[in-house]
């Protein structure tokens, strides 16, 4: 168990040592919600800013589980993994340690947001549904970055990982409900933005403005990420090069 | 309790065999698996540390099986691999802290400091290791493959890409470890290093074992002297009773062996003018390491198939 804070603890320290990834980290999720928050014209709500920073957080949760799964290719690349895989401690903790700092991470990008979000008029947090909203994007967090630093365990370098990167998160963000209701929505959109777990995490997170807890959107986010993370463990159980 | 042995040890990537039924048994020693790029040394310390699962064959270390065992196995050993993995961000004490901390040492500090201080380490270690010189990097490696006292030391290429007074100070830090009880399996293709260093070695070509032995019996079996040539233009059609071309290396040095090396090389250098060569130079030394594999394996850089038939007639002669 302790092994997966020192894992966590040195991917942590190599982070903040690098100052312009951390000050990037921070700033970008930033000018999304500026940009896409004020910029785009909105016809189908009176507060854009509370309907868009659901769709926003939720999007620097999966920016930043996809980009966190290049730690492990790295790691893999330069040498490190080996040297892991090699020491008596369970290797799952190497998982377990990425997916606790990539989520980290982005639960810290994430409140950059929530942040500039109240600033710029947003009206929907109580302080429950605030340690909810963490909750769902937390638990998003670990169903995403088990998801990439599993299939990074398997790809042997970076260009073929920002392929899978980007393969995997444009789609996933464009066919998910971030940008707009379901009810504005052509129907082929709507039925695949629903069935999207990048969805499930934004409709949990707008059904707490409303006060609702959605528990078949959260169930079916912890039913993902129970059964991906099972997956990952054991892929990392029994990996050799 | 054997240190490392390994029956028909083999690994296939795809239809490639990249190590060939290896039988291999190392005891407490500095031991050297040599052999040129790709000829399956890291392939082969990749199985000893349970990393890669063999195709076929089976490896133990320390009495316990490479496959079924692994996590015994992880525990007596250290690996320390080919490519330079420190972190350039972390401190040197924080580098060997983590696997001080992931090995779950007791008495934590202290053996930290210990192993800093084995490597010459001591001042420089709370310098970001990104000021730290290659052969500083390498030692921090080994700093941390110590901090478990593990029974059995892998190094890949631990001198790769090092200047010669590091890698001098590389060796000497091995020796220094044997002399703590460990045991050492170190691959290298610098085969003067090996020569110098090891007890024992294993030449290997394209993944087959080749010869195990000492460097200076290996070397004995080339007898007391070679010819060393530098020659151009068309030659060794005939040469000399008694004289044998063992081939041609990279640096455009070709070799002869031959008994009374000495006394052949007035008749030598007649014989290569007469097919019309140019000869620059000939002289006599004593075999290297590196004349051992010319003889196993054939030149290095054309990479031909192992032929031992003619190191077999050079060996019968020599009786
Ligand atoms: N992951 C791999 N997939 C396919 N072939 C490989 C792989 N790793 C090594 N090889 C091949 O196996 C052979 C032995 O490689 P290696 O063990 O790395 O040699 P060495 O360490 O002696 O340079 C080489 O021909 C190499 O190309
Ligand atoms: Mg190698």
């Amino acid at each position: 168990m302790k092994d997966i804070f020192y894992y966590f603890e040195r991917d942590m320290l190599r982070w903040v040592r690098g100052r312009v990834s951390v000050i990037s980290a921070l700033v970008m999720p930033a000018a999304w919600l500026i940009f896409v928050g004020l910029a785009l014209p909105t016809t189908f709500t009176e507060n854009y800013i509370d309907f868009i920073t659901p769709g926003i957080l939720v999007l620097t949760m999966l920016g930043a589980s996809l980009q966190g799964g290049s730690l492990l290719i790295f790691d893999k690349i330069l040498g490190f993994l080996n040297k892991f895989l090699a020491l008596p401690s369970s290797r799952e903790s190497i998982l377990f340690g990425k997916i606790l700092f990539i989520t980290a991470r982005g639960l810290l990008q994430a409140t950059v947001i929530l942040l500039l979000a109240l600033v710029l008029g947003a009206s929907f947090l109580s302080p429950w549904s605030l340690v909810l909203t963490y909750a769902i994007l937390a638990l998003f967090g670990v169903l995403l970055s088990a998801f990439s630093t599993t299939i990074a365990l398997y790809l042997s370098d970076h260009d073929a990982y920002a392929a899978f990167n980007a393969m995997v998160s444009m789609p996933l963000f464009f066919t998910s409900s971030a940008l707009m209701p379901y009810s504005v929505m052509p129907a082929w959109l709507s039925a695949l933005a629903y069935w999207n777990p990048v969805s499930y995490a934004i409709d949990a997170i707008r059904a707490l403005q409303e006060g609702v807890l959605a528990w078949s959107r959260i169930g079916a986010l912890l039913f993902l990420a129970t059964v991906v993370v099972g997956i990952s463990v054991r892929q990392f159980r029994k990996v050799t090069l | 309790m054997i240190p490392i042995e390994t029956h028909g040890l083999t690994k296939y990537y795809g239809s490639l065999c990249a190590v060939d039924h290896i039988d291999l048994e190392v005891g407490n020693e500095i031991f050297g698996l040599l052999g040129p790029n790709g000829s399956g040394k890291t392939t082969t310390v990749l199985m000893l540390t349970t990393l890669l699962r063999p195709t076929e064959g089976s490896a133990l270390v320390c009495g316990h099986d490479v496959g079924r065992e692994a996590q015994e196995v992880r525990r007596l050993i250290s690996y320390v691999p080919q490519d330079m993995a420190v972190d350039i961000k972390l401190t040197g004490r924080e580098n060997v802290a983590l696997f001080a901390k992931l090995y779950g040492i007791s008495r934590r500090d202290e053996t930290i400091d210990r192993v800093l201080g084995m490597m010459d380490l001591s001042e420089r270690a709370d310098d970001l290791v990104r000021t730290y010189s290659g052969g500083m990097r390498r030692r921090l490696e080994l700093a941390q493959a110590l901090v478990h006292e593990p029974k059995v030391l892998f190094l890949d290429e631990p001198t790769i890409g090092l200047d010669v007074a590091a890698r001098k100070k590389i060796w000497e830090h091995i020796g220094t470890l044997k002399s703590r009880g460990m045991t050492i399996f170190v691959t290298t293709h610098y085969m003067d290093e090996a020569d110098h260093s090891c007890d024992r070695v294993a030449i290997l070509d394209h993944g087959r074992v080749a010869a195990v032995d000492s460097p200076s019996h290996l070397k004995g079996l080339l007898g007391k002297d070679l010819i060393s040539a530098r020659i151009s233009g068309e030659y060794c059609r005939d040469l000399p009773e008694g004289v044998t071309m063992m081939g041609g290396k990279e640096n455009g040095e070709v070799v002869f062996s031959s008994e009374h090396a000495s006394e052949r090389v007035p008749e030598l250098f007649r014989r290569l003018e007469e097919q019309g060569a140019v000869v620059h130079s000939l002289s006599v030394r004593e075999p290297t390491l590196d004349d051992v594999f010319l003889a196993l394996v054939g030149s290095r850089e054309d990479g031909s198939a192992f032929d031992d038939h003619k190191f077999r007639t050079m060996l019968r002669r020599r009786g």
